[in-house]
């Protein structure tokens, strides 16, 4: 029997912009319904650490939106829409105090203030937060006002598989129930794709378990336009130390708050890199001087760098920083004394589903916010900025979405798609001869991180091309311990698998084809910034049923490049 | 060199299938700074890709990977490995249907949740942006720590007898979150009383599990019933009796007619003249007028070992009734009485031989003075253990436990000692020394008794619930005593639900076995 559901809204994600949408939408009196991987209030957002950019003058009563905008922009290496960028700086002062009116509580001043700091790039100090685990702060918040309206309805431990498409309309989606294993079809008004980003498919990640590019994916497949994916952020400090924690975040507020990086001799090696900025330069070049320092042989006995904040006060490491300072005690680092190892860690997609100023998408029905689109952010983002993102464009699309549906009825089901989505999903339990999703996924991590990392070369693209061919065509084989359907991890990873490996195309593909270096994106072999030719953003469409990568014109140009 | 490798026992049930859960054991290579999550992931990836179990940050922000590890719930992500392991034993969380393996519905813990309206009800028009003070978010920060992981739920003994009327240390925390929030404007005392805030025993299991270490028993329960006796609706009836003592004669309990309290007739100073130390003993109310006879050992032991022993007269109740049931205007004026009469020493050691009276003594006293803005205690809190282990040391002990003690015991870790104090393995290092004594393990014996934080005095039945897990775990630990040292009300309790038991087996405080063990005069 076929489980046929029915909303008005959908919201595929339940972090911090799937929530933030669905908060917005249900105030125009519709019906939504939000689908999550994990249960509600454990999504990626919780692991954000150090805060939330806005002009609100708290500190600083110098800045402006114009320096935040500017700041977004040359930070961004000019890649970004610069439409997008205005609406982020001037809507997220805004957004925190929605925040705060569901119940956030965020650090103060002393005039009872959100309080701020200083991030990354930024010409003023304009990161609010809470200590450094403002994400989780968040999205404690908006699980709370979640819990206020009856007409959010949370579908926890839920898979989206797919998007329905009906002569370029989003019609609803197909998801499986994780509990039991049951393929269910959601007919939607409008649907709202905010399922973050992907990359587990890199081998050293801060990303979450469930972070496997499955927003990029359903909407690539559904002829949905995907841009700038060749930018992906690497954090510049991961945890280094032991492979347990290999990766994990460790916030650039520990940099904000006055961090210190030195290499295994000794120096302050951003002196050599960015004198002016040093440790607050953008996060791209900083964990390019970390790879350099390690891959020149100034690296620790474990491939890293020391991060030291020992010379602050223990009462400030301990306020501020108290989320640090238990992650490194539970590994016998003391931070108030001792420095940190790190190490860069895949962090972020600049990327992702094109959007507009109504974050809509080229697919009518379908709207996108988050992680999971590209353009804000151009080629590097600035720490901060995320957090303060999920909120504008989860604001704006919950919005656009539900007035959206005022005007549209629920179009007919499609049982055919139903029926090749069912054989698809349930045929990946029936064999059980090829390769586990952990052995494939092993090789996929290895292959991005090695070929598709901080730097970049044809050779190594081409490599990394080739490799992810042979792991697809090994993917029709993967074989699974079990044929049952409740709670089949296994049988849910694969599905993730897929995925990755079609994302990490996308990645690899816009990587080889921009011939470039800009923002994170550095090509050894291109080495040079090259606005005469390549002020352009790379566009990944599915023609035919083949991925096609092409140039399209940079929207919204205001501010261009000094070339 | 082999590679080491650790045991792990995976408790394993898909109710599609099984008719019942079992134990499937699994040899997993051991590498240094390996977490449970790290096992059970290369479980998943190399040995058995059909096991279930949540996860997602590794990094204690999710709350997903909670599950008992031998016995005590955590999250597997922080649960590191020591090297000499050789067997780590994981089930799921108590208390929710299993839907696979180690994964649980947690469907009725959340019904509980959303009874409460668990976020900020707000009456009046918002100013943006709003002024809220550091003051004012230093109430509500530490309890907005929770990542909503249900370990505490695993840990708590009241659920355990009656998850029905009490929904449990989680919401009781999200309940005080949104009381002291001053944006809100629910009415959270009301619910809280009606959510069983009185079923807490303040036991302290709730913080001990918890990632974020939130002091539940003592920010969120203790304050919740401090606003329902503002709004009159508390003490329970039961709790009355000993707030209506205090208020009449500075004393929690009655004189009983037949014995004499322990202070009465007594001079104010006892001991040698050429002391060794000296210190203030704060018998209590239960100690001076219930348990005379270890009040005395108490002194005989300190004399004999050469201690100077001063016994304040105007010592009153230390205000550990009033603060857990709510009543914090009986309790600030315990406070101030006390302090004076404390503090009026030379000496400024104080000993208690109470766990209610060490850890209010400890950890109250501070705090209220501060409230109060009266002048902080000067003296120092020793529990009597805690005291004879410092000051003289398990060797001196040894030394003068001379005279056997035949009996085989058990001990039973007072919550208010082990996890209020931190003295946990003390009592029994010394047990372990008294010649004859053959120490036997309680099985759960850090479980509470079921009396403390007013639950015996106001909730009985729920009490002897607990009560009776406790009595059940002391006959079958095969001993003929169960020594209950350093709290008085886990010794009412055990010698109670013994006896309704029918169980001979008897109830030792210390005090009374050292001294019995100390030479013969």
């Amino acid at each position: 029997m076929r489980n046929i559901l029915e909303t008005d809204v959908l919201i595929i994600g339940t972090g911090g912009t799937g929530l933030r949408a669905a908060l917005e939408a249900v105030k125009y009196n519709v019906q939504v319904a939000c689908l999550g991987k994990e249960i509600t209030g454990k999504a990626h957002t919780c692991m954000a650490e150090g805060g939330y950019n806005a002009v609100l003058r708290n500190v600083d009563p110098e800045d402006s939106i114009e320096a935040h905008r500017m700041d977004t922009i040359t930070g961004g290496a000019f890649l970004n829409d610069q439409a997008l960028v205005n609406i982020l700086v001037k809507e997220s002062p805004e957004r925190i105090l929605d925040l705060e009116m569901y119940g956030g509580v965020f650090d103060r001043t002393p005039d009872g203030r959100i309080m701020q700091r200083k991030f990354g790039k930024q010409s003023h100090p304009r990161t609010c937060y809470a200590g450094d685990y403002t994400g989780r702060e968040i999205l404690t918040t908006l699980v709370e006002a979640v819990r206020k309206e009856e007409d959010i309805e949370l579908f926890d431990e839920t898979f989206a598989t797919s998007l329905v498409v009906e002569d370029n309309q989003v019609t609803g989606a197909t998801f499986v129930d994780i509990k039991t294993g049951e393929l269910n079809y959601f007919r939607a008004k409008a649907t709202v794709m905010a399922a973050g980003g992907g990359l587990r498919a890199y081998r050293i990640t801060t990303n979450a378990q469930a972070d496997t590019g499955d927003g990029f994916v359903m909407a690539y497949k559904a002829g949905v336009n995907i841009i700038s994916m060749e930018q992906i952020q690497f954090h510049p400090t991961g945890m280094a130390y032991p492979p347990s924690v290999r990766g994990t975040l460790v916030t650039e507020a520990v940099r904000g708050e006055g961090g210190r990086l030195f290499n295994a001799k000794g120096e302050r090696f951003m002196k050599r890199y960015n004198p002016e900025l040093m440790e607050l330069a953008g996060r791209d070049q900083v964990a390019r001087s970390i790879a350099t320092e390690v891959q020149e042989g100034r690296g620790t006995e474990h491939g890293a760098v020391y991060l030291d904040v020992s010379h602050l006060s223990a009462h400030l490491i301990e306020e501020r920083l108290p989320k640090m300072l238990e992650a490194h005690l539970e590994i016998g680092v003391d931070i108030r004394k001792e420095p940190m190892e790190v190490t860069p860690s895949a962090h972020y997609i600049m990327g992702g589903i094109e959007i507009n100023n109504r974050a809509e998408t080229n697919l009518k029905g379908l709207y996108a916010a988050g992680e999971v689109t590209g353009g804000i952010h151009g080629a590097n983002r600035l720490g901060g900025n995320s957090l303060a993102d999920t909120q504008v464009f989860g604001k704006i699309a919950g919005e656009n979405a539900a007035k959206f549906v005022k005007e549209q009825s629920l179009l007919k089901v499609n049982h055919s798609f139903y029926e090749r989505e069912e054989t698809q999903i349930y045929s990946l339990l029936e064999r059980n001869s090829g390769s586990s999703p952990a052995v494939l996924h092993d090789r996929l991590r290895d292959t991005m991180w090695d070929n598709v990392g901080i730097f970049r070369t044809e050779e190594g693209l081409k490599k990394a091309l080739r490799e992810l061919e042979a792991i697809k065509t090994e993917l029709p084989r993967i074989s699974l311990a079990s044929s049952d359907t409740y709670y089949n991890t296994e049988w849910i990873r694969s599905m993730e698998l897929i995925n990755m490996v079609l994302m990490s195309e996308m990645i690899t593909r816009s990587a080889l084809a921009r011939k470039e270096s800009r923002g994170a994106h550095t090509r050894m072999d291109f080495p040079q910034i090259d606005n005469k030719n390549w002020l352009v953003v790379l566009n990944t469409w599915k023609r035919n049923g083949e991925m096609h990568i092409e140039k399209i014109s940079l929207a919204n140009i205001e501010i261009a490049p000094k070339t | 060199m082999t590679k080491k490798t650790i045991q792990l026992k995976v408790y394993r049930y898909n109710p599609q299938v099984d008719i019942e859960f079992k134990y499937q054991t699994y040899e997993v290579p051991y590498e240094p700074g390996m977490t449970g999550l790290d096992a059970l992931l290369y479980i998943q990836d190399n040995l058995d890709g059909t096991l279930a179990f949540r996860w997602s940050c590794r990094q204690a922000s999710c709350g997903s990977c909670a599950a008992l590890v031998n016995g005590t719930p955590k999250l597997l992500c922080r649960t590191n490995i020591p090297e000499e392991t050789e067997v780590l034993t994981i089930t799921p969380l108590l208390h929710y249907t299993v839907i696979k393996d180690l994964v649980v519905d947690l469907t009725r813990g959340m019904k509980k949740m959303q009874k409460i309206r668990p976020y900020v009800l707000r009456s009046e028009k918002i100013e943006r942006p709003e002024i809220m003070t550091k003051e004012e978010i230093a109430l509500i920060k530490e309890l907005r720590q929770c990542i909503e992981c249900w370990a505490c739920i695993s840990a708590c003994p009241t659920v355990s007898e009656a998850y029905y009327e009490f929904s449990g240390p989680l919401i009781m925390r999200q309940l005080a979150r949104l009381e002291f929030d001053k944006r809100d404007v629910e009415d959270r005392i009301a619910m809280a009383f009606a959510d069983g805030v009185y079923d807490c025993t303040t036991c302290g299991a709730c913080k001990a599990v918890c990632p974020y270490e939130i002091d539940i028993p003592r920010k969120a329960i203790e304050k919740l019933r401090a606003g329902i006796v503002n709004r009159g609706l508390g003490p329970l009836e039961g709790q009355q009796i000993f707030i209506d003592f205090i208020n009449k004669t500075g004393r929690a309990v009655t004189k009983l007619e037949d014995t004499p309290p322990f202070l009465e007739g007594l001079p104010d100073v006892m001991g040698p003249n050429t002391p060794v130390d000296e210190v203030i003993f704060f018998t209590g109310c239960l100690m001076d007028f219930r348990l005379q006879q270890t009040a005395e050992s108490v002194v005989k032991i300190l004399t004999e070992l050469g201690v100077r022993i001063y016994l304040p007269k105007e010592q009153e109740c230390c205000a550990s009734p009033a603060l857990r049931s709510g009543d914090v205007e009986v309790a600030e004026r315990q406070v101030i009485t006390n302090i004076k009469v404390l503090d009026s020493f030379e000496t400024k050691k104080v000993i208690t031989a109470c766990a209610g009276c060490g850890v209010t003594l400890k950890l109250d006293y501070p705090e209220l003075a501060k409230h109060l803005g009266i002048n902080p205690p000067h003296f120092k809190t020793y529990d009597f253990i805690e005291y004879l282990l410092e000051e003289f040391g398990l060797d001196k002990l040894k030394e003068k436990m001379v005279t056997p003690v035949n009996k085989k015991i058990t001990y039973h870790y007072p919550c208010h000692l082990s996890r209020g104090q931190g003295i946990s393995e003390e009592p029994i290092d010394i047990l372990k020394q008294i010649p004859g004594v053959e120490y036997v393990e309680l099985n759960d014996a850090e479980r509470c008794c079921g009396a403390g934080g007013g639950v015996r005095a106001g909730k009985r039945d729920l009490s002897m619930l607990m009560a009776r897990r406790k009595g059940e775990n002391i006959i079958k630990s095969g001993a003929d005593a169960v020594c209950t040292s350093d709290c008085p009300f886990c010794t009412i309790q055990a010698r109670d639900i013994l006896n309704q038991l029918g169980s001979k087996i008897q109830t030792y405080y210390l005090p009374d076995l050292i001294a019995e063990a100390f030479p013969v005069k």
